[in-house]
């Protein structure tokens, strides 16, 4: 097992009983078919077709790793919303456990997706077939390779492992999740024949870096899925932080919706919905597109991330002519401004080295720190000394 | 004096650098490490467990420290992760354990499978996975059992799984945000059975926990104390508010009657 194999952690799942979950499933339960009447009729609702797998999906799909309670996923079914994603590592397997059940009764009328983070064939085959049984189907109409980072990562046995799985019908179409290494990544990926759907980080915060190979894997026929929508910048911000609550009181969550909503190469999206308040706020993002508002709005909040926000890229290392460890300086501040953790910021701040603790940035004329991310190093490096020191 | 201080300062590095609860390969006679231990905070977490941070995050997760150990041709990953606070630690534990599966007497819970453990104790959450594919139980539960003894804090549950009544419950779990899928009921716990589910949250007063009551008979345009009602999707449910509590039960089986099994619940909250 490689060191940091943290995929393979994943893989040795709980063995699990087969009989509650399996005997949920019907045949008639199995069956693709096009989405509800009903929903389709509904004026709120907005459908895209899944790159060349003919999947007609909601523009607006359920993220279920971080749902509370199987009614919100239920409820979503019910409103119309069609694609729903989850993974056999979440919650040690209880999130598809949930899934299963909340989804019961409902199967023919969603596209179902679950991941595997294994490394092997025969570990990856054994989690589809414990995703089946724990979802209550006989087959997943996406069965993603779960966070691959660069073309290595996926091999010819997990390709070969989902073509057995297409093969012995327990998966529709084959995909690979990735949230970094897009760029390397995605073009590997559409030259892939096996790949049908590529579910990708993607908001508003990386601007239009990735535009160009999303844009190629869609004109290849790939079905493309973005997460992350909600942008890297609010990846610890929940209700109650206050990042979190300036976003929502503007608006600003459904704008970073509607922001990849706006692309026409993208097909869906499955941003993480906790409760029935956050799902409805989601629809709306069907409703209406991307408007000057929203990209002011945007604008304005990336500022606000961009200089407060270091993303850790290390491209600052040893800029500093005091020598300053930036990086670990600004992540102390993150605690205590991001994310409301004073203690454990200036516990962190106070266990460096006490030459580092005693620089006072405005000592300086200039700073030599020249983020390339917008970071205001200076700023908040004197902040940090400001609060902790 | 100077040697002392010396000391001091070695002691503490070693504790900035190298926590008691970090775990260790030497633990267990045989095994060594493979590769550099890990660390992970809550800014750099994404950065190891991508697709799954958010599930740590959702619990209050700090930092986290890991080690891979090999001995043969077998290898056990270690990680242990810190949380804001026990009940955090024990709610991230419950979210990822089988309740199918029979607990083991180990932390404050702990659970063991031929190739995965997961215990608690204190703030600390304990996961050890095994590969190749075969029974590793002899290892894990000795690596569990000497990473256990290391870990500071307390092995009692969360006082409020005694509030939940045992006969029949299935499971139960604190549940980080949303309690029901409801915005307005932020944090609690959620005790399954097969007749229904049974919940208690708990508000910073009473006068916190009253003015919830009031939005949850504003959402679902009742009145009453008991409130007491049909949801789609929560079935027949009710909730009381008990002090800084709030109380009740959802998807409630017919033959059984929700406020009935509330009060009994309430009943067993301290005043």
């Amino acid at each position: 097992m490689p060191d940091s194999s943290r995929r393979n952690f994943l893989l040795t799942g709980l063995a699990v009983p087969a009989a509650a979950s399996a005997a949920r499933s019907s045949a008639d339960d199995q069956k693709q078919a096009a989405p509800p009447r009903a929903a389709i009729a509904s004026p709120q609702l907005r459908y895209r077709v899944l790159g060349e797998t003919g999947l007609r999906v909601t523009s607006v799909g359920f993220g279920c790793m971080v749902t509370s309670d199987g009614s919100v996923i239920e409820r979503a079914a019910d409103i119309g919303i069609t694609y729903f994603d989850t993974a056999r590592g979440y919650q040690g397997g209880n999130n598809e456990r949930m899934v299963g059940a909340a989804l019961k009764g409902k199967r023919q009328n969603i596209t179902l997706s679950s991941k595997t983070h294994s490394a092997t064939k025969e570990a990856a085959l054994a989690d589809l077939d414990t995703s089946l049984r724990e979802l209550g189907t006989d087959h997943l109409d996406i069965w993603y390779l779960h966070a691959k980072e660069k073309p290595a990562d996926v091999t010819g046995e997990l390709i070969d492992a989902q073509q057995t799985a297409k093969k012995a019908g327990k998966i529709r179409f084959a995909g690979v999740s990735t949230h970094k290494g897009q760029a390397e990544l995605i073009p590997a990926l559409i030259a892939n024949p096996h790949i049908d759907v590529i579910l990708t980080a993607y908001n508003f915060s990386m601007g239009q870096t990735l535009d160009p190979v999303i844009a190629a894997a869609h004109a290849a026929g790939k079905g493309v899925v973005a997460m992350k929508v909600m942008a890297g910048g609010l990846r610890l911000a929940k209700p109650g932080n206050k990042l979190y609550d300036t976003f929502k009181k503007d608006g600003a969550l459904l704008s970073a919706l509607r922001w990849v909503l706006k692309s026409s190469d993208i097909d869906t999206t499955i941003p993480s919905i906790t409760d029935m308040d956050q799902l409805e706020e989601n629809l709306k993002a069907m409703t209406g597109g991307f408007t000057r508002s929203d990209e002011t709005l945007l604008a304005r909040h990336l500022e606000r991330i961009a200089p407060l926000y270091c993303r850790m890229c290390g491209q600052c290392d040893g800029a500093c002519a005091k020598g300053l460890p930036v990086a670990d300086i600004l992540r102390c501040l993150t605690y205590a401004d991001g994310y409301g953790q004073f203690s454990l910021g200036r516990e962190r701040f106070l266990e460096l080295p006490a030459e580092v603790a005693q620089v006072r940035c405005d000592s300086c004329s200039t700073c030599t720190v020249d983020c390339p991310h917008g970071v205001r190093v200076s700023e908040r490096l004197a902040r940090a000394q400001e609060l902790f020191a | 004096m100077k040697g002392l201080l010396v000391g001091v300062a070695a002691a503490a590095l070693v504790a900035t650098v190298c926590p008691a609860q970090a775990p260790k390969c030497d633990l267990v006679a045989g095994w060594t490490q493979q590769g550099s231990a890990r660390a992970y905070e809550a800014s750099n977490l994404f950065e190891y467990m991508d697709g799954n941070a958010e599930g740590y995050l959702l619990y209050g997760f700090v930092a986290m420290h890991g080690v891979t150990c090999v001995h043969g041709g077998d290898s056990i990953l270690i990680d242990v992760s810190e949380f804001a606070d026990a009940d955090s630690a024990y709610g991230m534990f419950s979210a990822n354990r089988d309740a199918r599966l029979p607990a083991e007497a180990l932390g404050a819970g702990s659970q063991v499978t031929p190739r995965r453990v997961i215990f608690t104790k204190g703030t600390f959450y304990a996961e050890m996975a095994a590969s190749p594919d075969k029974d590793h139980t002899p290892a894990l539960r000795a690596f569990s059992a000497a990473l256990e003894k290391l870990m500071p804090g307390s092995t009692a549950v969360p006082a409020a799984l005694a509030w939940f009544p045992a006969d029949g419950q299935k499971s139960a779990r604190l549940i980080p945000e949303s309690v029901l899928g409801l915005r307005l009921l932020k944090r609690g716990y959620v005790a399954e059975y097969e007749f229904g589910k049974a919940f208690v949250v708990q508000e910073s007063s009473a006068d916190e926990a009253a003015a919830v009551m009031d939005k949850l008979r504003a959402r679902f345009g009742q009145t009453g104390d008991p409130l007491q009602l049909t949801d789609r999707y929560l079935g027949r449910l009710c909730f009381i508010r008990k002090g800084p509590y709030i109380v009740g039960y959802a998807n409630v089986a017919e033959g059984h009657d929700p406020a009935a099994l509330a009060s009994v619940l309430a009943a067993r909250l301290p005043q």
